[in-house]
């Protein structure tokens, strides 16, 4: 049975090949028509992620650092996407993704949590993340301000239960668990996060490729 | 004898008991799982009234069967459709599966391995249509769709579970005949013994109630079972005696989940027979609608923006990396909501917000392609056998028996955790998987399996879920507001029916936006504000 599949795979790879839809427009079905994000999907804003933020995170997911929880159900998803995308198709995508306009989020305000606490605890994060949330290209750290509330409460919490930053070769996620272990609870996570949802909305940083 | 009971039982005994082995609350429970248990009323078919040379123009978002019938009924009635389908391919969840189909997972693409052959297809979404479906059978019975008779429930297929009978496989028919002569038996004794129930009850309603005891479990004449030919024979029974097989006690049979779920399956409104399904595969009802169809559907065009107009709606969309906007009159959009939501749009906030609060559903079908129709050999012609593992189901066709080979399906579950587990895998790991487990059904069951397609409906492409999965709450302040048009703009499609996951959702979800533009154009006609 192995030997049919082997050469069922290898006959059908060059036809898979020419059945993927062009620029990458497989991207806006999950995270939205102009990637500006889908709470449905859970998917996040990919207008606000520079090229090389892009790029370390299908390096994540193809090397197992993100997706690879078990009860992970939506870092799966994208984890089994990244994977059958080679080098030239990631480049091609984040291309597709670099020509799709920002798009203002609507404003979400969240009565529950604490601004001003969170902008208390966002003192540590803003040496890498900045005091706008504006991200930081040398120390690999994300914008943040113009994300979605939904998807920063998700991901701190990944962080902090060890669905991220978990794996020895992966050290940026690992400086980033260790703060997110430094939030004490879903209260904590929700004024921090409250608190990046009020920063203006910086447009984002570098957009030059490579 | 009872070696079930010593003593007549007391109607609590016996209550308690019956709960214990499969009392209307189990049986609703398990009806949960398996599906809704509301059947749908009779609607009579839509019928719009001729435009008479007026012009109108219909936007289609979606070639699933709400948008195809939606076309269909347009179009005879004059209105101009355009139908755009993000797809590469029409029909949405009807999906059969024939050789060389490619199968857009994302993150798990596949070509269809079948072997060329009529016979060979798998129904990777909608597979069966139960009588009381009017609406879409309407369609099958007008445009020529051939039906065949599709069976949930084969007696002679089997039931597995690890917990019982050493995880061997038990033929349903003998499962079901002793569980029938056990609960026939505590009927009748709990009946003789006294026991009332709180409604009135006389005397010869007790008689027959014990001759109901007696037939529902084939009872010999002091009411006692033991074991019985609707198990089949355990030796001869055709030119010399039959010998029955020995009833199996009942702690046994209880320590299957069998009684408790999946034995009662064809028993909700659904699913129960005589159930029907096309001839050569569902998507001939795809098909037959195309055949009426003058507007050919575009294939590849992904809606990206929906903008309500004071007099129609302007659609944006993506064809090859190049966007196009149209204009209409109407737009009837049957995109899946939870997709809805990332498109740029102004529809109302409300709308929107109830559209990002929906669950994407999540199943997954495995098709296997076996060399040999091995089911034939042990007296299985259609039908489903039951395992309490990850696969759950597999089903055996109901057509075309004794040609050379066959498409067994080799994995369905409803279960979300289990849905998970299967999108985690690999195709291959997935194949694998299907076929370890199947072979505590059917013990040679790798030997005969040469290939097979699996399929996630919450990673297919443009669909992300199996369908929409309402909360409960929600439903309640929610359904209503969506299921109303926000300006122009209907949403529709099974998920905006009480309906979802069946096809008659979707028929009757466009049927009733199509009433409501028949509605305004009625109003129009006479000079009124719609
Ligand atoms: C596993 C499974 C088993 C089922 N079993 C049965 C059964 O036995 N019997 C039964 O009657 N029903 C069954 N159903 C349900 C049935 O398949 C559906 O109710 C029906 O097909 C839904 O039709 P629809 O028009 O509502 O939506 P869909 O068929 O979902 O159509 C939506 C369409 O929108 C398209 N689309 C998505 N995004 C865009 C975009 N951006 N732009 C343009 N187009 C877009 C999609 O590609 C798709 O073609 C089953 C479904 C599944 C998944």
């Amino acid at each position: 049975m192995n030997k049919i599949w082997l050469v069922f795979m290898l006959l059908s790879s060059a036809v898979l090949a020419d059945s993927k839809q062009p620029d990458a427009q497989y991207c806006l079905v999950c995270h939205g028509s102009a990637a500006q994000g889908n709470a449905a999907i859970k998917a996040p804003n990919l207008t606000i992620l520079p090229d090389w933020y892009l790029r370390q995170q299908f390096i994540a997911f193809r090397n197992n650092w993100r997706g690879s929880a078990t009860n992970d159900a939506h870092g799966k998803e994208m984890q089994a996407v990244a994977n059958t995308m080679n080098d030239a198709e990631i480049e091609q995508a984040i291309a597709f993704i670099r020509r799709q306009a920002p798009v203002k989020l609507p404003i979400s305000v969240n009565t529950t949590a604490n601004v001003q606490h969170g902008q208390q605890l966002y003192q540590q994060c803003q040496a890498c993340h900045g005091a706008q949330g504006e991200g930081n290209a040398q120390l690999h750290a994300p914008p943040l301000a113009g994300q979605h509330n939904w998807y920063l409460v998700q991901q701190l919490s990944a962080f902090k239960n060890g669905w991220r930053g978990n794996q020895n070769d992966d050290s940026y996620g690992q400086i980033m668990r260790q703060f997110a272990q430094s939030l004490p609870d879903e209260q904590a996570i929700a004024d921090v996060v409250a608190y990046i949802d009020s920063l203006p909305s910086t447009q984002p940083l570098l957009r030059t490729s490579r | 004898m009872s070696n079930y009971f010593k003593a007549p039982l007391t109607r609590r005994q016996c209550l308690s008991l019956l709960a214990k082995a499969g009392s209307s609350s189990a049986v609703l429970g398990a009806a949960g799982i398996f599906g809704l248990t509301n059947t749908p009323v009779n609607a009579s078919p839509v019928t719009l009234k001729p435009l008479q040379g007026k012009n109108r123009k219909v936007l289609i978002l979606g070639a699933g069967i709400s948008g195809l019938t939606a076309a269909y009924e347009l179009e005879r009635a004059g209105y101009h459709c355009t139908i755009l389908e993000a797809s590469h391919r029409i029909g949405g969840r009807v999906l059969t599966l024939r050789r060389g189909d490619f199968i857009d997972e994302l993150g798990s693409p596949q070509i269809c391995p079948f072997d060329d052959a009529p016979n060979l297809y798998f129904n990777a979404g909608a597979a069966r249509i139960p009588a009381h479906h009017t609406g879409i059978l309407h369609y099958c019975r007008t445009l020529g769709v051939e039906l065949q008779l599709f069976s949930n429930h084969n007696k002679n297929c089997y039931t597995q579970d690890d917990a019982a009978f050493n995880g061997q496989p038990v033929r349903i028919r003998e499962y079901e005949a002793d569980m029938r002569g056990f609960i026939g038996e505590l009927l009748a004794k709990s009946a003789t013994s006294g026991a009332v129930l709180d409604q009135p009850f006389d005397e010869q309603d007790l008689d027959k109630f014990i001759q109901f005891a007696q037939a529902y479990g084939d009872l010999d004449s002091s009411l006692t079972y033991r074991g019985t030919d609707r198990a089949g024979y355990a030796a001869g029974g055709v030119t010399t005696a039959g010998i029955l097989k020995q009833p199996r006690p009942l702690p046994e049979l209880l320590r299957s989940d069998f009684c408790a779920g999946a034995m009662h399956f064809a028993e909700i409104a659904d699913q129960a027979p005589a159930l029907m399904t096309p001839s050569g595969g569902m998507d001939s009802i795809v098909k037959a609608f195309l055949r009426q169809l003058t507007t050919p559907v575009q294939l590849h065009c992904q809606v990206s923006n929906i903008q309500l107009q004071p007099q129609g709606v302007a659609i944006t969309y993506l064809k090859q990396g190049e966007s196009y906007t149209e204009q209409a009159d109407y737009c009837l959009n049957c995109i899946p909501a939870q997709l809805v939501s990332g498109i740029e749009n102004n529809l109302p906030a409300d709308y929107v917000t109830i559209m990002r609060q929906l669950g994407r559903g999540k199943l997954t079908k495995i098709g296997l392609q076996a060399k040999q129709r091995f089911w034939e050999q042990e007296d299985i012609y259609s039908g489903i056998s039951w395992t309490k593992q990850d696969i759950t189901q597999i089903w055996y066709p109901h057509h075309d028996a004794f040609k050379a080979k066959g498409i067994l399906l080799g994995a369905y579950s409803w279960e979300p955790q289990i849905s998970d587990r299967f999108a985690a895998m690999t195709h291959q790991q997935r194949l694998a998987t299907a076929i370890a487990q199947g072979t505590k059904v059917h013990a040679n069951y790798a030997q005969h399996i040469e290939n097979g397609v699996s399929v996630c409906w919450q990673r297919m492409n443009h669909m992300l879920g199996c369908g929409a999965v309402w909360p409960e709450e929600l439903q309640k302040t929610g359904f209503q507001l969506l299921q109303a048009p926000a300006g122009n703009h209907y949403l529709m499609g099974d998920q905006l029916s009480m309906h979802p996951g069946w096809q008659e959702g979707a028929v009757r979800s466009a049927w009733h936006a199509l009433a409501d533009i028949e509605r305004r154009e009625a109003l129009r006609s006479t000079g009124a504000q719609a």
